[in-house]
């Protein structure tokens, strides 16, 4: 598949270029699916370091008391941010790892778009539902008891 | 080799689809069944501080664990882990979660680094310590979920 690159300037036109010309990395043009590939990679490492500290965090189970400690800790409002922030990278790579596996298996379809923003849309929709109940603890700590309304908790 | 790498790829395809449907009930049961979530939408800030729980969670545990039992995270999550019958599916699905996420996780993380360290025995090197690291972390996750309620 052919990939999009920003138009490099020749030798000739600009000396001082070749220098740039030897990075390892190409300069892209950035659009769309370009975007998405490049939040994929980046939630998915991200994901990968939630996985590893977040088994290494079951050992706890062996002992009450230490699970309990860590659960508590697990409901202070920094770690209620941290849950919103792994909502929104579990939403968007399982959604955007949705969209390649069906171009993957069903084929490329000139209706692509139309998926990418359905499938936008379904993300949006899981990160705000599922994404309520760490806004609602958040506000009622920030705000006050009783100050955020109770929707559908 | 070429035959496990398209092995692989398709397998990234099959547990990414698989872990679309585990989370949805992983992030079901822990954070919003009323009975089974031990994480609640509830911030505490005083240390040592419990958070509280719906009346179905204490209702649950108080039937599993006794009237005067008390209601912390712990037992929230051992209704499902302590439970001889009903355990044995919750640790199957979380041992067949465990696996799947950390294929699709490390298979995922080689990608990456195989796009990024051009030197052959970089990649050597990255791609033994990374499934070193998981293959620690299914040790660790295996124990964990086996031993969970004993």
């Amino acid at each position: 598949m052919a990939v999009d690159t920003k138009e490099r300037p020749t030798a000739t036109q600009n000396p001082n270029a070749t220098a740039e010309q030897e990075s390892r990395f190409q300069p892209y043009r950035i659009r769309t699916g370009m975007f998405a590939w490049m939040m994929h990679r980046l939630t998915g490492v991200g994901l990968v370091v939630y996985l590893i500290i977040h088994i290494w965090g079951l050992k706890s189970l062996s002992d009450p008391e230490t699970f309990n400690a860590l659960i508590a800790k697990y409901h202070s409002p920094i770690f209620k941010v941290g849950e919103f922030a792994l909502l929104v990278a579990v939403a968007y790579h399982a959604m955007n790892g949705l969209r390649i596996v069906l171009i993957d298996f069903l084929g490329w379809s000139p209706k692509q778009k139309k998926l990418f923003w359905t499938l936008g849309a379904v993300t949006a929709v899981i990160i705000a539902v599922g994404g309520w109940p760490s806004i609602y603890a958040l506000g009622e700590w920030l705000l006050g008891p009783g100050s955020m309304p109770t929707l559908f908790l | 080799m070429a035959q496990t790498n398209a092995l692989n790829w398709f397998l990234h395809r099959i547990t990414g689809t698989f872990l679309i449907f585990m989370l949805i009930t992983h992030f079901w049961v822990q954070h919003y069944d009323h009975q089974a979530a031990s994480v609640t939408h509830e911030v505490v800030t005083e240390k040592n501080e419990m958070p509280d729980y719906p009346d179905e969670a204490k209702e649950g545990v108080r039937a599993r664990f006794g009237p005067d039992a008390e209601v912390t995270p712990y037992q929230v999550v051992m209704q499902r882990l302590a439970d001889p019958v009903y355990a044995v599916l919750w640790k199957g699905f979380n041992i067949l979660f465990l696996i799947v996420a950390l294929h699709h996780g490390f298979y995922g993380l080689n990608n990456v680094m195989t796009d990024y360290i051009r030197d052959p025995m970089g990649r050597l090197i990255a791609r033994t310590l990374s499934w070193t690291v998981a293959l620690g972390l299914l040790i660790i996750g295996l124990y964990s979920v086996i031993t969970a309620g004993w």
